[in-house]
């Protein structure tokens, strides 16, 4: 029935009236009229006496036939097409079982009562739970639980790390005694035997250590999330808390929260931020930060105990089930299941503690690449098909794979700035060149992108604004110009777009720029803005009694 | 969850979500899909006018975030489903009656109801009924604006499962709930698929209704229907739609049954009595909140959004994973009025009533910024019982309307009073009919281009419903005024009354062809150059008679009106400012008239004052072609003072549709080539007289000392032209008398009025007094000898001097 289409039909409504000199001659009037007609047939009462000179003293009476014409018509139209449909059931020329089957599934999907009442997901008790708790007393506490989850994760990565260093520093002088000792006390055999125990040895101290990993963060998760409950029935019963107290920091060794040292944040990056104003008539108010950096440095949290890192953490885990979700665009090549740069640089962060909300991010790959295997799939013979015989315009790609423009999402809770991660497939040579346009599909995929974030209450997002991580030889001062300028325009054009779209509004967007690009180059890009877009004027205090001046 | 007592219920809502464009956003036209809220919103708006006494009233249609739409309509006691007790035979029928009345209107108004059922039928303890959203399947365009089906199962025709269905499925839908009320519930606990096959199966039955009663065993209770109230039903459930009863016919036969009347209920007195649009508006303002209470009922869930993020979205927009659709509750959150109550309890009953020559109280909440007014319950509450009963005597309370006007108009009933103050009256929905506006024009392609970038920020305004009824106001308009063509900006124009008569087009075109003749006058000329060239040398004038430093800068960087302001005057503003200003803007334009747009030019450079006299060329050409925030509060206030502290002569233009000035002391005009030349404007005579019985004018005679002592207006001084060093821009130069007069002329804001006997010196000398920054500078039109001619009584023969220089 959603689907349903009124198909118009056009009858001719006649209508005749005697001439004023002879009764016996008669004017007969002619109008096709739409059923079921969209408009008032009034009006077209006029329209038809004005364009055929129909005596005024008609218009009552032709409003009245023509009303009644419609009317009639219109109750013979739906009825007709009833009648039709009716006897088709009665003579068991429909497929009834297909229709009900069709009317079960609407309403099943669709609708409350009819649906399959289901509870609330663990998940989303989690998520209350733990954004009831984070916006109560017990902040700093969970914070600081996480921090030392964290810190743990960390020390026995730098453990794993150290360890399998040594060992490679033992093997490398084994090695090294044997091969210099080839031929004289050692066979080549003997060599080779070595190197396949030594590359044994790696593989199960690795494996070793990622399993202790695994459980510890598992361990890490089970512990998290039941002492977080228990915490909220605690705070709930009392209504009155001020630091946990079964915190589960009791069992840390006190060194481990004891105050960090201050640490400096690294060298000043290259920044620029501008308040805009989009829209002709009414303006909405949108911060753009141009920014040289690695879009990366907004995932990785280095220093679990700087105090800058941790207040960036407390931004994120306070927002992290609310509608103002911070999000950020990773550029790559490689499909979800087989991760490469910068992916895979993503992944080491997100490995640096423990996921306490979503699954990992190596399950979340797998999980995405196997869900996406089939519309992937469906999606690329389609365009194959479309694309006719010359298939050449996959470029190597398997059928299977993503394609340019396509982009995969992952979600955090244990990185910096970032909950949630577009992936966005870029084809790396055709965005070196230095003429694309605003149909490239990178620049689609970044309106899919913003679109993504107006409907998923994402409100910061950053992006990387000349779409690459790094600088290369051939982005001169002029290729990085063309290009921002283009990035910026499509952008602008859709954020407009996304007003009308009725979901969040897109409060900051942070443009990056290669982290090692030049000052001198950094100015330019930056100025581009205002040219762009219409930077708010700052607003001047004005003495209220200065009216008058002479 | 609801309250107790069912009166204090006024009215509930409702919400669902709006169907999503699948993958790509683009229609046919290039331009981004309409979101079906946006469709919804506009197509709702009729619903929102219409008044039965068997029909809530729609009183909201709200777009939340995520394509959300919130209905808000009143309520009455239960509904049926709710109502336990078995109904007796005669209630049954004056249920009956009153639902086919209602039905009967719906059908006549072209609405379709399609969700008729026992939950959205309510009663009240009288007995009286009324149908609750009513217009689900109208609002949606037949469903097809969102994702769920309509309806319940059990009350779907044959005709509607095989997707088919006119207005006559409301026949069947109908006649099942008077037989359910009669024999029962029917299909209880059945999923919708058996409900649904029994009703199929139902084609094959000679008796729809007797079969679906022996279905239930319930075929003696149905015998013992009374039979008039079973031939009824049977007449509704008819398998072919074509055998069905109409409602008309419906309602002919219960009259004949029926034989009690309902017990007239008396109108509650005081608050209760307001009309509820008025209610629900203060209830809001008073702190209500629709949202909150959906949220209580959990009818708005909170699911935290990156749970529901999405996996991957294909370059095609195709996004896997991610929220799947929320599921259509039909619950509604009722609301009380109680807020409101309480916040206006203290207003004693007579307060209630206002009288129309009585003289009313001041609140303290004049004084305050009229956006804060707006704001305010109990001062809403005053000024829209007295707007009601204003409006109510219109026409004949125009005087009175006008004069409330210039303080301030209720939101609520703003295009009422705009309708008032441009004097629309008469039959203007037989004069809109009349008009042609579907055969195609020309200029059509030019409107269609324009429409989608008017005002689309504006929900109700970027809808298909707002568009199609703006083209038709324009062209309606064009075809009404064969003599003027289509510029742009009419578009803008237009939009305001089309925003505050959206269900009411004739009315929105009556206001706008009230509105062009008495702002716009010849502005849509084909050939409109000389009209908009007066105007902005009029504005020029204004400029320097009020702000003389600006307009000295301007005119020294050569900064010309006809670089920015045009558009201000040919939209009056339309097309710069977002609709909630101009409707601030045009509230002032509408009561103070013609005069004050010139001023309200001057208002927004004198906002933008300090900005611009530090700015060159280029960044003023940058400030203007995009119209940094003006605070409209205070531009409107400060142009209405300087309008009304400037004399009527000072801004005379030519181009006016006010009668020709014939009489000599009232005449201004000059040729226009002269007008441009002319930096300070003219005065005419009758003013000029009166200014200087009110002592409001300083005059100084520029004519040559021997003149000047032979006869002198009365309280001029003399400063003769040819002394004056025109390059020299202080006011000390003029010589010390001269000076402290003008200094003191300006603080006490008098006007200097420069007489002369040509006007060619008048001119030069004004220029030097503007650049010398002196405000309202105006030259005596005619100068000194038609002065003298028609008032010779103010001329004097000055004391001798006594020589000292």
């Amino acid at each position: 029935m959603t689907g349903e289409t009124v198909q118009n039909i056009t009858k001719t409504f006649k209508y005749s009236f005697p001439t004023c000199t002879n009764e016996e001659i008669h004017f007969n009037l002619e109008v096709p009229v739409d059923i079921p007609h969209a408009g008032s047939t009034r009006e077209l009462v006029q329209r038809v006496i004005n364009m055929f000179h129909v005596p005024v003293y008609l218009e009552e009476e032709l409003n009245e036939k023509l009303a009644q014409f419609v009317a009639e018509e219109t109750k013979n139209f739906h009825n007709e097409r009833d009648r039709k449909l009716l006897n088709q059931l009665k003579n068991s020329e429909i497929n009834v079982e297909g229709i009900i089957k069709n009317w079960e599934k609407l309403f099943k999907d669709n609708v409350m009562e009819f649906a399959e009442q289901k509870g609330t997901s663990d998940e989303e008790v989690f998520a209350a739970a733990y954004h009831k708790l984070v916006h109560s007393p017990a902040l700093e506490t969970i914070l600081q639980v996480e921090n030392s989850y964290a810190k743990t994760v960390m020390n026995t990565l730098k453990s794993r790390d150290e360890d399998i260093e040594k060992l490679t520093q033992k093997q490398t002088e084994e090695m090294e005694e044997k091969v210099r000792m080839l031929n004289i006390s050692s066979t080549e055999e003997e060599i080779n035997e070595l190197a396949a125990q030594q590359f044994e040895q790696q593989a199960l101290v690795a494996g070793r250590w990622g399993s202790q990993l695994d459980a510890l963060r598992q361990t890490q998760r089970a512990q998290h999330r039941a002492w977080l409950m228990d915490t909220l029935q605690e705070y709930q019963s009392t209504s009155a808390l001020n630091t946990p107290s079964n915190s589960p920091l009791a069992t840390f060794s006190p060194e481990s929260v004891s105050l960090p040292a201050p640490v400096a944040a690294g060298g000043a990056r290259l920044e620029e931020s501008f308040t805009i104003h989009l829209g002709s008539q009414l303006k909405q108010t949108h911060n753009i930060r141009i920014v040289a950096m690695d879009l990366l440095d907004l995932c990785a949290v280095e220093q679990v105990d700087n105090p800058a890192e941790s207040s960036r953490r407390l931004q994120t885990a306070l927002s992290l089930y609310s509608g103002e979700l911070a999000g950020c665009v990773v550029l790559g090549e490689a499909p979800p299941r087989r991760p490469a740069p910068p992916t895979t640089r993503l992944l080491a962060a997100a490995d640096l503690s423990t996921e306490h909300h979503f699954p990992s991010m190596d399950a979340q790959l797998r999980d995405i690449s196997e869900r996406l295997l089939e519309p992937v799939e469906r999606r690329n013979s389609q365009r194959l098909q479309a694309d006719g015989a010359g298939g050449a315009g996959s470029r190597g790609r398997s059928r299977r794979d993503l394609q340019t423009g396509d982009i995969f999402i992952t979600k955090h809770s244990n990185l910096a700035e970032v909950h949630v991660v577009f992936h966005l497939m870029v084809d790396d040579s055709s965005l070196r060149s230095g003429d694309i346009t605003s149909r490239h599909p990178a620049i689609l995929g970044l309106r899919n992108i913003l679109k993504a974030a107006c409907s998923n209450d994402i409100t910061s997002l950053a992006i990387p604004l000349l779409l690459r991580h790094e600088m290369s030889e051939e982005m001169t001062a002029a290729w990085c110009v063309r290009r921002a300028e283009l990035v910026l325009k499509c952008v602008k054009g859709f954020m407009l777009e996304a007003a009308g779209w009725g979901g969040a509004d897109l409060r900051t967007l942070t443009a990056a720029l290669p982290a090692n690009i030049a000052p001198a180059l950094f100015a330019p890009l930056a100025a581009l803005t205002p040219n762009i877009f219409r930077v708010s004027n700052p607003v001047k205090f004005k003495a209220p009694n200065k009216t008058d001046s002479l | 969850m609801y309250q107790d007592n069912e009166d204090d219920c006024k009215f509930a809502a409702c919400t669902y979500f709006a169907k999503n464009h699948p993958g790509e956003m683009c229609g046919s036209n290039g331009l981004p899909l309409t979101p079906s809220s946006i469709t919804i919103l506009g197509r709702a708006q009729r619903l929102l006018t219409i008044e039965h006494p068997n029909l809530c009233t729609y009183l909201d249609v709200i777009r939340g975030k995520h394509e959300r739409i919130i209905v808000v309509a009143e309520v009455i006691g239960k509904s049926l489903k709710e109502c336990t007790s078995k109904f007796s035979f005669q209630e049954i029928v004056n249920i009956a009656k009153q639902v086919a009345i209602s039905m009967k209107f719906l059908h006549d108004q072209n609405i379709t109801h399609r969700t008729l059922s026992d939950d959205n039928i309510l009663i009240d303890n009288e007995g009286r009924v009324k149908l609750f959203n009513y217009g689900l399947y109208y609002m949606t365009d037949g469903g097809s604006e969102v994702s769920f089906p309509l309806g319940l199962p059990r009350y779907l025709s044959p005709e509607t499962i095989l997707s088919g269905g006119g207005p006559a499925a409301d026949v069947w839908s109908y006649g099942i709930i008077l037989l359910e009320l009669s024999i029962g519930k029917l299909w209880n606990n059945l999923k919708p698929g058996p409900i649904l096959r029994r009703i199929l199966t139902l084609v094959h039955a000679n008796n729809p209704a007797e079969r679906i009663a022996r279905e239930h065993d319930c075929f003696e209770q149905y015998k013992q229907v009374p039979e008039n109230l079973r031939n009824i039903i049977e007449k509704c459930l008819k398998i072919y739609p074509s055998e069905r009863a109409t409602f008309s016919e419906l309602v002919e036969d219960l009259t004949k049954i029926v034989s009690k009347e309902l017990v007239e209920v008396k109108t509650p007195r005081g608050l209760m009595g307001c009309k509820l649009q008025y209610l629900y508006h203060l209830w809001q303002l008073a702190g209500g909140d629709i949202q909150a209470e959906l949220k209580k009922n959990y009818l708005i869930k909170n699911s935290p959004p990156i749970l529901s993020m999405p996996i991957a979205i294909l370059l095609d927009g195709c996004t896997i994973g991610g929220k799947t659709g929320a599921l259509f509750d039909r619950r509604l959150a009722k609301y009380s009025l109680d807020l409101l109550k309480s916040r206006l309890s203290h207003v004693p009953p007579q307060d209630f009533y206002p009288l129309m020559h009585e003289r009313r109280k001041e609140y303290d909440a004049v004084a305050l910024p009229k956006i804060i007014r707006e704001r305010d319950t109990e001062y809403q509450f005053y000024r829209l019982l007295w707007f009601h009963r204003l409006l109510h005597g219109y026409p004949y309370t125009a005087p009175y309307i006008r004069a409330e006007a210039e303080i301030d108009i209720p939101p609520l009933v703003r295009g009422d009073v705009w309708a008032a103050l441009l004097g629309v009256v008469g039959d203007i929905e037989d004069q809109y009919e009349r008009i042609d506006k579907e055969t195609p024009t020309p200029t059509d392609r030019q409107i269609d281009v324009d429409i989608p970038r008017c005002h689309q920020y504006c929900w109700l305004l970027c809808g298909s419903a707002g568009h199609k009824t703006l083209k038709r106001l324009l062209k309606a308009w064009l075809l009404t005024n064969p003599q003027y063509v289509y510029w742009q900006g009419l578009d803008s124009l237009t939009a305001p009354f089309l925003y505050l008569n959206f269900c009411n087009e004739a009315r929105a075109f009556a206001c706008l062809s009230a509105f062009v003749p008495k702002f716009l006058h010849k502005f849509f000329l084909k050939d409109n150059s000389a009209v908009i060239k007066e105007y902005l040398a009029k504005f020029w004038q204004m400029t320097a008679f009020h702000e003389p430093e600006l307009a000295t800068h301007l005119h020294e960087i050569n900064f010309v009106p006809e670089l920015f302001a045009i558009p201000w005057f040919l939209t009056m503003f339309s097309h710069v400012f977002p609709l909630h200003k101009i409707v601030h803007l045009w509230d002032a334009l509408l009561v103070e008239g013609p005069a004050l747009p010139l001023f309200m030019g001057v208002g927004i450079l004198r906002q933008l004052r300090d900005t611009l006299l530090s700015s060159g060329f280029n960044e003023c050409i940058l400030l203007f072609s995009d119209l940094p925030e003006i605070d409209i509060g205070e531009c409107v206030k400060e142009s209405i003072e300087m309008c009304r502290s400037s004399p009527r002569s000072v801004s005379y233009r030519r181009f006016t549709n006010e009668a020709v000035v014939k009489d000599p002391m009232d005449i201004v005009e000059i040729p226009m080539e002269v007008l441009f030349t002319e930096i300070s404007p003219r005065i005419n005579l009758s003013d000029f007289f009166s200014l200087i019985c009110q002592d409001k004018c300083c005059v100084i005679d520029i004519r040559s000392n021997l003149l000047y002592e032979k006869s002198c207006i009365d309280g001029s001084i003399n400063v003769p032209y040819s002394g004056v060093h025109l390059g020299q821009h202080e006011l000390r130069a003029l010589g010390l008398h001269p000076q402290k007069v003008i200094q003191e002329a300006i603080k006490q804001k008098k006007m200097v009025v420069v007489a002369s006997a040509e006007d060619e010196t008048a001119q030069l000398f004004s220029d030097y007094l503007v650049k010398c920054c002196v405000p309202r500078v105006c030259i005596l039109h005619g100068g000194i000898s038609a002065l003298l001619t028609h008032v010779p009584s103010l001329f004097t023969v000055p004391p001798k001097r006594n020589g000292h220089k």
